[in-house]
């Protein structure tokens, strides 16, 4: 599990944890770069949208590998996100911002999040090995 | 994420180096944003360092875009590596933003 100030200076962190986990599945280099980009947007959405810029905020991350998963939980303190609102904005709809939940759900096969989580945010990511 | 400004054939090149994310594309923005407000006609950045972006520095290079697309100026990337140039086509702004393989196919 990895805990880091909500500051967008920490992400490169996440992301390097995030490759080298992925390296150590045995991911192909395609792969590792559409998680590595998901997870480091997950984060972004919470510095941004949930945190509202505040960096004094904690983000958590654990990551689980299994025989047949790879895992990464990400648990903020922040405002509840209603999971309807993040569709994204429509690929042809060219203009700032929106691309973020595309990127998620692109490298993952599930994405939820823990409703039971009574104070903050948990979003849960699976990606199946069995693709690889 | 360094950046760097040079002169090619008369033309602004913008070269960036590392990581675009949200810690660095605020630079940059404010970097690329000198030369649109001064409304240059063709901005060129050079891509072959840039080692990740992610939606921020997409967004940073859309909002350039629509910019000089106001007043006619022109905005081109080369260079792209193949991890980010799958990026831009994934979002489908690889139909949108005119992208060269180097500078003189860029010129």
């Amino acid at each position: 599990m990895i805990s880091v100030p909500s500051a967008p200076k920490y992400l490169c962190l996440i992301r390097d944890v995030t490759v080298r986990l992925g390296v150590s599945v045995g991911f192909g280099e395609p792969v590792i770069n559409t998680l590595k980009l998901a997870i480091d947007e997950a984060c972004t959405n919470i510095i941004k949208h949930t945190y509202k810029g505040d960096t004094g905020k904690k983000i958590r991350i654990q990551y689980k590998i299994t025989k047949k998963a790879f895992e990464a939980v990400i648990e903020d303190s922040g405002k509840k996100v209603n999971p309807e609102l993040l569709q994204g904005r429509d690929l042809d709809d060219v203009r700032p911002g929106g691309l973020g939940i595309h990127f998620i759900k692109r490298a993952f096969d599930v994405v939820s999040y823990d409703e039971t989580k009574k104070k903050g945010n948990r979003l849960k990511l699976i990606k199946y090995l069995k693709e690889e | 994420m360094d950046i760097e400004v040079t002169d090619y054939k008369g033309v602004k090149v913008i070269t960036v180096k590392g990581d675009i994310d949200m810690y660095s594309s605020p630079a940059l923005r404010e970097e690329l944003i000198v030369y649109s407000s001064k409304k240059v006609s063709v901005l060129l950045v050079d891509f072959n360092k840039v080692t990740y972006i992610d939606s921020s520095g997409i967004a940073t290079f859309v909002e350039v875009l629509k910019h000089m697309k106001t007043y006619g100026g022109r905005l081109c990337l080369f260079g792209l590596p193949g991890g980010v140039k799958e990026i831009f086509s994934f979002s489908k702004l690889d139909k949108v933003f005119e992208i060269c393989v180097d500078i003189e196919d860029a010129v």
